[in-house]
């Protein structure tokens, strides 16, 4: 199930860099949103998945998509010279930090403590919800001021005469 | 019954599983089929006229219901167009992405009374309760058909079909919010039934929704709720007075202005489909589930009779408000939306919360 | 011309739009319910084929040439009707026949050939109008269709024979009295 779920968020990410038109490439980012809630479902996290789903791939990639639309720009122009170097060099730096992660991953003592531990009960809304309200009650205000500042900046932006 | 039971038991679940997909499934499909009978009769007799009655076979015309075969053969054998300059993939796949979240949403409503046979508990709904999802599934699965429309719009390569795709997008995107806050509000509600239902179901799982709905419906304890989740049910469909995706007399037929054949079949099929969901997503929600008034414990048969008896009548709500009320322009939508929808069921929200508060339901 | 279009203010009721619902759901539930409950023969609508809707007294329909107890035709080939029609759709060729029982010896005009093209009539009744013998009726039956044109350029006992079964008369196919040849009259 995890290699099913892995290989659905890679291979969608894939597309999705491969991809010229801009309109797939966006579909493609939605399969992957979907491959990452599969994800945490395996995880024991529903609620996560869930919320990925409505938030992003219904609200986020939905608006994106429109604009993306509505920009009417849906081929991207194949670049003007080959720009090799380039290239190479941004193959190589990933490569680089693709086995710097794995490596620090595999080193990191709390996976081996992962691999000890049973499986946690499935995280609820419930949980959720005390766990925001009381852990982490200042990050959870500071967020929505953070929320409520931007949306009052985008309607002063939109909205020239208020 | 005893052979049933003896049947159900030794049986593997598997089998279980597979009788309520077939259930489930057929069900749906065939409340689909069968609501564009009733819509286009229903339609006929409000206004006055008599409808589809003439296609049959030796002249048996089953009130006219035959005119969906005639339709269905119809549609396999016409002409499949797809537009030159569109993106092809994506035009073969839309009607599917329109389809397939219209048909999932069903998999957690539980549509009759739960029964224990054998000392094993059988319940009446796909996903068997506790799974952690619960009512945020359909939810979920809601916001998803968003891209059907969105799909089909685009790769058409057609103005009208991308007007409908933007306008139903914004359209869903907008009308989400308010259905949301609505929602959470019944789950609010349902967490804090002092019925003392079995705590091992979350609050927010659509039995535990419907336990807690055996005095009163939330339809009646939550009216504001109701009223929102029921209007932007409608804009979730995309139907009368929301249907803007399609809004004939501007846009031609909307998103589905190039598709033919069994895509426009499929495509048309979905939103019907989309209507028995958002039917069952009510019965449940608001209007008790599988619960007979006055009568606590129906058994199986009359529950699951109650959840269709309900779900049939709100369908036939879907095509009764159709051809009563006429579309709303575009800003009116976004105004009914953001400025009312919204504000509506924030106020439903903080008003159930402040009543929870009196009663000192913490 | 300039109106003054009045605004019509809404009370605070019609503008819940919760309210005006409501309203416009019940009219049009009394008109589902009326419509289920009635029986189809009292419905407004007639379905064609197995109802037939009943034409009004003067209704212009299909033609019929009027004939004779006997079975002789009307029409004396006058040409008036062909003068008359404002779409040129009758065609007649006259002929002679002596019509010694009723007449001693005289002998009298009737059409050999007498075509309307039904294509082209309009069925105004101007045949009607001018016929001085009334042998020329547009009576009550329009349906008037086929599958191919020259089937529609109706003849002469076409003509006669269309409401034959109608009225409950024989269907004929030959005149009474044979044509005579025609003769010209030294003067």
């Amino acid at each position: 199930m995890f290699l099913v779920f892995a290989l659905i968020t890679l291979l969608g990410a894939l597309a999705m860099f491969r991809q010229r038109n801009v309109v797939v490439a966006g579909l493609c980012m939605v399969l992957t949103f979907f491959g990452v809630a599969g994800l945490f479902v395996l995880l024991a996290n529903p609620v996560a998945a869930a919320l990925q789903i409505i938030v992003y791939s219904g609200a986020i990639m939905v608006l994106v998509l429109f604009v993306i639309m509505l920009l009417n720009s849906h081929e991207e122009e194949p670049a003007q010279s080959g720009r090799l170097v380039q290239a190479w060099g941004g193959a190589l730096l990933a490569a680089v930090l693709g086995v710097g992660a794995v490596k620090l991953v595999l080193q990191s003592r709390t996976l081996h403590e992962l691999g000890a531990s049973p499986v946690p009960a499935p995280i609820t809304l419930n949980k959720l919800g005390v766990q925001i309200f009381s852990e982490h009650l200042v990050a959870f205000e500071v967020v929505g001021l953070l929320l409520l500042a931007a949306m009052i900046a985008a309607v002063s932006i939109a909205k020239r005469k208020l | 019954m005893d052979s049933f039971a003896r049947l159900l038991h030794l049986s593997p679940p598997l089998a279980w599983m597979a009788l309520k997909l077939l259930i489930v499934i057929g069900g749906v499909m065939g409340i689909a089929a069968v609501l564009t009978w009733v819509e286009r009769r229903g339609a006929a007799m409000m206004q006055d006229r008599i409808g589809p009655n003439r296609a049959g076979v030796k002249g048996i015309t089953l009130l006219g219901l035959v005119q969906l075969a005639a339709d269905g053969i119809k549609f396999f054998l016409k002409e499949d167009v797809v537009p030159p300059h569109g993106n092809r993939l994506l035009f073969t796949l839309a009607p599917a992405l329109a389809f397939v979240p219209a048909m999932l949403g069903f998999a957690v409503i539980p549509f009759g009374q739960s029964f224990s046979s054998g000392g094993q508990a059988y319940h009446l709904s796909l996903l068997d309760p506790g799974n952690g999802m619960g009512m945020l599934y359909p939810l979920a699965i809601g916001s998803m058909a968003v891209y059907g429309i969105l799909v089909a719009s685009w790769s058409s390569n057609n103005k009208w079909a991308i007007l409908g795709g933007m306008r139903s997008g914004a359209n869903m995107v907008s009308y989400e919010l308010g259905m949301s806050l609505a929602v959470i509000s019944i789950f609010m509600a349902a967490g804090n039934s002092p019925v003392g239902s079995p705590v091992t179901l979350e609050a927010y799982d659509p039995h535990r929704i419907v336990e807690a709905q055996e005095g009163l419906w939330f339809a009646v304890r939550q009216p504001l709720g109701f009223l929102v989740f029921f209007t932007c049910m409608f804009a979730e469909t995309n139907r009368l007075p929301f249907d803007f995706a399609e809004g004939e007399s501007e846009i031609v037929a909307g998103f589905h202005t190039e598709y033919s054949s069994m895509k426009f079949a499929l495509l048309q099929l979905s939103e019907y489909i989309h209507i028995v969901t958002a039917s069952a997503l009510l019965v449940t929600l608001y209007l008790g589930g599988w619960r007979i008034p006055f009568v606590p414990n129906p058994g199986v048969l009359l529950s699951v009779a109650a959840f269709l008896a309900k779900l049939l009548f709100l369908c036939w709500v879907f095509v009764w408000v159709r051809w009563t009320i006429p579309r709303f322009r575009y800003d009116q939508l976004m105004f009914l939306g953001w400025k009312v929808m919204l504000p509506l069921s924030m106020a439903n929200l903080l008003l159930q919360a402040w009543l929870m508060h009196g009663r000192g339901i913490a | 011309m300039g109106v003054i279009v009045k605004k019509v203010e809404l009370g605070w009721l019609d503008r819940t739009y919760v309210w005006p619902v409501a309203k416009g759901m019940a009219i049009t539930f009394g008109h589902f319910i009326r419509q289920l409950l009635t029986p189809t023969a009292r419905r407004f609508t007639i379905q064609y084929p197995d109802m037939k809707r009943e034409v009004a007294p003067g209704y212009r329909g299909l033609h019929e040439l009027k004939r004779f107890e006997g079975g002789a035709i009307k029409c004396v080939a006058c040409f008036m009707c062909a003068e008359a029609c404002p779409a040129r759709c009758i065609t007649i060729e006259a002929e002679e026949f002596g019509d010694l029982n009723a007449h001693q010896g005289f002998e009298e005009k009737r059409p050999k050939v007498f075509r309307i093209d039904m294509l082209r009539c309009i069925y105004c009744g101007m045949c009607e109008e001018a016929c001085p013998k009334d042998a020329i009726w547009l009576r009550n039956d329009y349906e008037v269709a086929d599958y191919d044109r020259l089937s529609l350029n109706f003849g002469k006992w076409d003509l006669m024979n269309t409401y034959a079964s109608a009225d409950g008369k024989a269907v004929i196919t030959q005149d009474p009295t044979p044509a005579v040849p025609r003769r010209t009259i030294a003067v």
